[in-house]
């Protein structure tokens, strides 16, 4: 067990005993965490430290070699992202993944889970039912482009818009797979600071609109401020757990940042 | 149709690129129709053409469903048409060595079904792994299907091929006897060069007739299927695979669909070719037939349906457009028509590598675009307008 965890009452994800090694680095080292419904928790951790494996682990990208992830209370070890997914945990990508030929808003439609139009089927034996569930869903992409404040870029190519708008199209487009806990990597690495304090309000208000969230992150100011509780990973597993303040002022934490300890 | 409706009004809406191809075609159709009139170009070997053009229409529609909407790299193109062209031949020919004379509807239906099971077998190893893997089973694919089609007599008559094919529409009421109930018609336009309309431009009017079917049913529904969340989560896929599974989608089984439904139209392009050409040899599944397929959908536009369309023709064009220079001494036209298509799929991929006509920047469901009332019409190029250009 990991040491300071917290005592949780309603988890939405748990994470207990993860492992995963490539060749003889162990990347992920007995990794035990959970995450509380309706927080924003917050995964930290130096370069190397087993961020990106563990994300890649919990959303079926990667198979374990030992452990279990739990999401919603249902066992989804060893599962395809596409069921992970199913279960209701999204993830975004560190570096934002581009739509080539895509208009933002058509990139956008990807994003709702169990669409009938998507059955090759349904579209020449119900196509009344593909219409009606695809103008709900457009209407519903330009309802959170609207939201997120770059309605503006909805007939854009999704390939020429910043790198900071594509941040914001991605957590856009996660949203409308209507996620119960949502992973974000990285989401303001490379991203001006005033894009920076637009995703932090939207992340905000998404969650207080009922979304959890569980962020990777190095930008510490941005991390700090948003997330309660924070996850400390080094060298493959949970070093502590806290809030910002309790975390900041952890000696091993430190050490850890610094290289000693080791 | 618009075009007829409102033409002026239409043909400002298209883009220079469509422009430049309808001015090419209306030029290109003036030529044709010179050709026929004088009576340089016979009317039954144009209609053969015709049949040809939509033959490789076909195949480039296949390629398109699985290349340039999913990104599948499939060298096996030979080998699914050469499966619909022997599998409906086997039923169907006097001298099949298994089965023989039976409808060319049970021709058709056991050429599908056999590309269906072929497709699956390639599909399930391959397709889960790296896209390249599908790449290079299929190389390997195309070679054993022509290999087994070459060597296996008993099943297929060896280098022989299969003689005795008989039309598509044998044994159907009216279609089945109408070229020969037809009468010979002589037209004089120029006077001196009579055109005669016998007994073989009738059966190739009928072939014509039958690939007009087989094409325009296959536009229409990969056209429908390109537009739809379906066709937009292959495009995810061939943009970046792990996006789409992140985002909930079994992308195996996308893949496999889009696999399958490409295969299935090759052999369906196959299928045709037996009943148009009336004999089908090995040489048929030589891997330059996949070659012709895949400079078609490049030449195209990648993810384009007219594109493969247009490449098709194209590809026609050039290779039975240079028979007629065996009149010049110096040229061989064999070792040409190769090279014209070399330089063709050079001067593209150096002027224009999204193809002639790649597909609109915009796909959504037209009807859910409809309802909203948004007068938004995709163009092709990039956009430059900013800011409240979608207001409504």
């Amino acid at each position: 067990m990991s040491e300071g965890a917290l005592p949780k009452d309603d988890v939405v994800l748990r994470v207990d005993d993860l492992q995963k090694s490539f060749g003889g680095l162990a990347a992920t080292d007995h990794a035990t965490f959970s995450v509380e419904r309706g927080t924003i928790t917050g995964l930290i951790g130096p370069n190397g430290a087993g961020k990106s494996t563990l994300f890649n682990l919990i959303s079926g990208f990667y198979e374990p070699d030992g452990g279990t992830v739990e999401v919603n209370g249902t066992d989804v070890t060893g599962m395809e992202p596409y069921e992970v997914a199913d279960h209701g945990l999204i993830r975004t990508f560190q570096t934002p993944r581009k739509l080539e030929g895509m208009t933002v808003r058509e990139a956008m439609l990807v994003g709702p889970r169990e669409q009938p139009g998507e059955s090759f089927v349904s579209l020449f034996t119900s196509p009344g039912a593909v219409d009606e569930a695809e103008s709900a869903n457009l209407a519903e992409a330009e309802r959170i482009l609207e939201d997120f404040e770059i309605d503006h870029l909805a007939t854009q190519p999704a390939t020429d818009i910043s790198g900071g708008q594509m941040k914001l199209v991605e957590l856009a487009r996660a949203m409308l797979a209507e996620p119960e806990v949502l992973l974000l990597d990285e989401p303001v690495a490379g991203v001006n600071p005033t894009l920076a304090k637009k995703l932090k309000t939207q992340i905000r208000r998404l969650n207080e609109q009922g979304t959890t969230f569980l962020l990777i992150e190095h930008d510490m100011e941005f991390v700090m401020d948003l997330a309660d509780p924070i996850v400390v990973l080094d060298q493959g597993h949970v070093l502590t757990e806290g809030t910002p303040d309790g975390v900041r002022n952890d000696e091993r934490v430190i050490d850890a940042y610094l290289g000693g300890g080791a | 149709m618009s075009l007829l409706a409102n033409p002026k009004e239409t043909i400002s809406d298209l883009s220079r690129p469509e422009k430049w191809v309808l001015g090419v075609s209306v030029a290109f159709m003036v030529f044709l129709f010179g050709a026929l009139v004088t009576g340089a170009l016979g009317p039954a070997y144009f209609l053969f053409l015709v049949g040809l053009a939509g033959m490789y229409a076909l195949l480039s529609f296949g390629l398109n469903a699985q290349w340039g909407f999913t990104g599948l790299i499939n060298f096996s193109v030979a080998a699914f048409f050469g499966i619909g062209a022997y599998g409906s031949a086997l039923m169907t020919a006097d001298s099949s060595p298994i089965a023989g004379g039976l409808n060319p509807i049970i021709g058709l239906v056991v050429a599908l079904v056999v590309a269906l099971v072929l497709a699956l077998l390639i599909g399930i190893p391959t397709l889960r792994l790296r896209a390249d893997y599908l790449a290079i089973a299929s190389l390997g694919l195309a070679e054993v299907v022509r290999l087994i089609v070459l060597n296996e007599r008993w099943l297929t008559n060896g280098s022989a091929g299969l003689r005795g094919i008989p039309g598509f529409f044998k044994g159907w009421p009216v279609l089945s006897s109408f070229p020969e109930t037809m009468p010979g018609l002589r037209l004089v336009i120029i006077p001196g060069s009579p055109i005669l309309l016998e007994t073989s431009f009738w059966r190739a009017s009928l072939n014509v007739l039958l690939v007009f079917a087989f094409a325009g049913g296959t536009y229409l529904v990969l056209r429908r299927a390109h537009r739809s969340p379906w066709g937009r989560v292959l495009r995810t896929i061939r943009s970046d695979e792990d996006l789409a599974r992140a985002l909930g989608k079994n992308t195996y089984s996308f893949k496999m669909q889009s696999f399958i439904l490409g295969s299935l139209i090759m052999a369906l392009a196959g299928v045709f070719y037996t009943h148009l050409n009336l004999y089908v040899g090995p040489g048929d599944l030589d891997p330059i037939t996949t070659f012709y397929a895949w400079v078609a959908v490049i030449l195209g536009g990648s993810g384009s349906n007219r594109g493969a369309l247009f490449g098709g023709i194209v590809i026609v064009t050039i290779r039975e457009g240079t028979r007629f220079l065996n009149e010049v001494p110096v040229i061989d036209p064999a070792p040409l028509r190769l090279l014209l298509i070399g330089v063709v799929i050079v001067a593209v991929m150096r002027y224009r590598p999204q193809g002639v006509l790649p597909p609109q920047r915009e796909l959504i469901w037209p009807n859910a675009i409809d309802d909203r009332g948004a007068p938004e019409r995709p163009e092709s190029g990039v956009r430059e307008q900013k800011g409240g250009g979608d207001d409504e």
